[in-house]
């Protein structure tokens, strides 16, 4: 059904475009530095995050250390971080009178690339660290029995051993990453610094918002599905398939021998997260302390927002987490049906195919669609928990896919022999699957609740959520209550995250 | 002589293992969950146990896997499918692939003595389960360990390849002068290869005998137990 939405929201824009102005616009030398910057910055964010991320995941397997699992769990925050909020915590470290230039004296040249490339490798270098872990969890235990046994150490571990498999969840992580960074909106918005760097997303939404120029949108649009499309495909031309196994039994390790230079390594990969990941974080929470925050939390319109926030978030994740399961359970049944087998790898791939279409077109084409149907304005509600569930549905995926397919794979044979089905097979499965289902819903609510984009374009008067209100403050420069509405941001996004995931989840299982 | 006198608690598995190995092939027997594979494991360094491990008077016990004088060959994932069967091999002498002239030929050597150097630049996936048990034997035989442990490396084979497979470790043995302790659950193996043969029973060594008593018609009064069934079987 949502496959209709999205087609019929691309149709409704083109409704409205003209396709003879098109080749006006491929004209325009602007448009040609939209292009190239966007994919520039995407570029070099995801490369600079891939490059931190495997000494860091490697570091992060081999060595157990003093709060190794504080700092997965940070990762797996970090990544659904409302982008606002670690925007604002960036700008507290490294803006113009952040910590850094208070330190050093130095003044970090934020606004531009290099702002969006840190905020960028600070939202995705975890994502990617979580990937490769994944990887890692591939590795037969019985290969690092073997390394052991014939003293590897990490560099000959590395070469002969995890490169293998790193090989196969690269290209995929790249994909992944190289979209969300070329369609990255509130960073580029808020850390680009003008019209020199602009990407494709933020494009469409100034000629939605302040041109109203809807030809231009659809055209940007287009031009940006047809951009992720081709790197996609591209990529995964070249890509070793991958296998997707993940053991649900927790290994027993060995240790790999140390030597001095591995030491040496693993202390830079380290310091790259402390320099990347922490500072942002540990400045959110600063004004925590402060007078102003008791203050702020007295005003009624931070309360207003929160309500708005969670009356979105709620339902948009719970549709999303409805969409999920139906996607892996639709995927799962074709599975070794024989013809329909293909069918369970394409709609993954259509899951993922969310990440290439902008959001904020989604919610365009919905609006015009649903305007076209006679729906007043008033229903703008529903569009944005639509398009936030449409939005969370690729990460949801990913949650839940491996599992389902793993209990598909190892107890099929089994089910169908007991006759065991439908609704008892939910039951038997639910303890199993709990883990990874809760962690999808919450990874979706957080995705809602920190949601700038359709928000941004549909917000009215009435509909102000949480990330809004915030980019609101800052916008009218009083930063300091911001920060404060930030700390209650991410309270409430901890807070949920924390709940869904272990009471939900059940037992909490801190695994790479 | 290898002296084991080994402790090791695993939730509601205590196993205390004393014994002494000489020279030659020793067979494991014993029913499964007994603890052989505890055992070989904890000789190898892939688990940590207490007590004394020493082999000519020197304490293996505080050394890592890789410094012990042992080699351990499983009953799966011996070789990296990443790896060619010469790196398979070569990598016992060097982490690094990094060979010098004499080990070159040292690896060709080993390979010449398992038959498998036609088979040098193949992949482990394009290998027989015989074949691929012989490029982990041929990687025994450059790493030059005095000892060889074997967990049930041919128990997937068919009966005559591992016959094959048994009498090689048993020549290797014998050419090198290694101390081997294998792990099997088949009586027969152990008449086959020869030596003395231990039988594990909850964690502990209850008999200790030269191999050919299985064969002999009054066998001691701990194995009739063990034997009962695979007895009838196996004669």
């Amino acid at each position: 059904m949502f496959v209709y939405m999205g087609a019929f929201s691309l149709m409704a824009l083109l409704r409205y475009s003209d396709v003879a102005e098109w080749s006006s616009f491929l004209s325009q030398p602007y448009l040609w530095r939209l292009v190239r910057f966007s994919l520039w910055q995407a570029l070099l964010s995801s490369l600079l995050s891939l490059v931190i991320a495997v000494p860091v995941a490697s570091c992060l397997f081999h060595r157990s250390f003093w709060g190794r699992s504080f700092l997965l769990q940070l990762f797996s925050v970090s990544m659904v971080v409302p982008s606002i909020v670690a925007i604002l915590g960036i700008v507290v470290v490294y803006g113009r009178t952040g910590w850094l230039a208070q330190i050093s004296g130095i003044e970090f040249p934020l606004y531009g690339v290099t702002g969006i490339l840190l905020a960028h490798v600070f939202f995705n270098m975890p994502l990617a660290v979580r990937l490769l872990l994944q990887a890692y969890a591939l590795i037969p235990t019985g290969q690092w029995r073997q390394a052991y046994q014939l003293g590897f150490d990490r560099w000959s571990a590395f070469r002969f051993i995890e490169w293998s498999y790193l090989r196969k969840a690269l290209p995929g992580a790249f994909v992944l990453i190289f979209m969300l960074c070329f369609s990255s909106f509130a960073v580029v918005l808020s850390l680009g610094g003008g019209p020199k760097s602009s990407t494709l997303e933020v494009a469409i939404y100034q000629a939605l918002r302040f041109d109203f120029d809807l030809n231009k949108a659809s055209f940007l649009a287009l031009l940006q599905v047809l951009i992720c499309t081709v790197i996609a495909l591209f990529v995964y031309k070249l890509a070793p398939v991958n296998h997707q196994d993940s053991s649900l039994l927790t290994q027993s390790r060995f240790p790999i021998r140390d030597s001095y230079g591995a030491k040496c390594l693993d202390v830079i990969a380290f310091l790259c997260v402390l320099v990347f990941v922490l500072p942002p974080f540990i400045a959110i929470f600063d004004p925590m302390f402060s007078t102003q925050f008791l203050h702020t939390l007295s005003s009624l319109r931070l309360w207003l927002a929160v309500l708005v926030s969670l009356k979105i978030a709620f339902p948009a994740a719970f549709i999303s987490l409805l969409l999920g399961l139906s996607f892996c359970v639709l995927a799962r049944y074709c599975m070794g049906r024989g013809k329909l087998n293909i069918w369970s790898t394409k709609l993954e791939q259509l899951g993922n195919l969310i990440l290439m279409v902008p959001g904020l077109v989604i919610a365009t084409g919905l609006f015009l669609w649903l305007r076209d149907l006679g729906l007043s304005f008033s229903s703008s509600y529903w569009i944005v928990v639509w398009v936030n569930a449409v939005m969370a549905l690729p990460f949801v995926l990913r949650c839940m896919m491996p599992c389902f397919y793993q209990q598909e794979r190892r107890f099929r044979h089994l089910y169908s022999s007991l006759g065991v089905q439908a609704w008892s097979r939910c039951k038997i499965e639910w303890p199993l699957v709990r883990s990874s289902v809760a962690q999808a819903f919450a990874f979706a609510l957080l995705l809602s609740l920190g949601d700038m984009g359709v928000i941004a374009l549909f917000g009215s008067q009435g509909m102000v959520s949480l990330p809004l209100y915030l980019f609101q403050l800052i916008g009218a420069y009083r930063l300091e209550e911001g920060a404060c509405v930030a700390v209650v941001l991410i309270l409430l996004c901890l807070g949920l995250y924390v709940l869904f995931s272990r009471v939900v989840g059940g037992r909490w299982h801190a695994q790479g | 002589m290898l002296k084991v006198d080994l402790k090791y608690d695993w939730e509601r598995f205590h196993a205390h293992y004393q014994v002494q190995i000489d020279q030659g092939i020793t067979t494991l027997l014993g029913a499964s969950g007994e603890g052989k594979s505890t055992l070989l494991h904890l000789l190898g360094g892939f688990l940590q146990g207490h007590g004394v491990l020493d082999y000519q008077s020197e304490s293996l016990l505080a050394l890592p896997a890789y410094q012990r004088p042992i080699s351990t060959l499983f009953q799966s994932d011996n070789l990296f499918p990443q790896l060619t069967v010469w790196q398979n091999v070569a990598i016992g002498l060097s982490p690094h692939l990094r060979l010098n002239e004499e080990q070159c030929e040292r690896v060709a050597w080993a390979l010449e003595q398992t038959q498998l150097a036609a088979k040098a630049d193949a992949y482990p996936q394009a290998l027989s389960g015989g074949q691929a048990q012989r490029v982990a034997i041929a990687r025994v035989l450059v790493r030059k360990k005095p000892i060889l442990l074997l967990d049930e490396p041919f128990s997937a084979l068919d009966p005559a390849l591992r016959e094959e497979m048994l009498f090689l470790v048993k020549q290797v043995t014998e050419t090198f002068s290694l101390t081997t302790l294998l792990v099997s659950h088949l009586p027969s193996d152990a008449l086959l290869v020869g030596g003395r043969v231990i039988l594990i029973e909850q964690g502990q060594v209850v008999a200790h005998e030269a191999s050919d008593v299985l064969a002999s018609k009054q066998t001691p009064i701990a194995f009739t137990q063990y034997l009962g069934e695979s007895k009838s079987s196996t004669s």
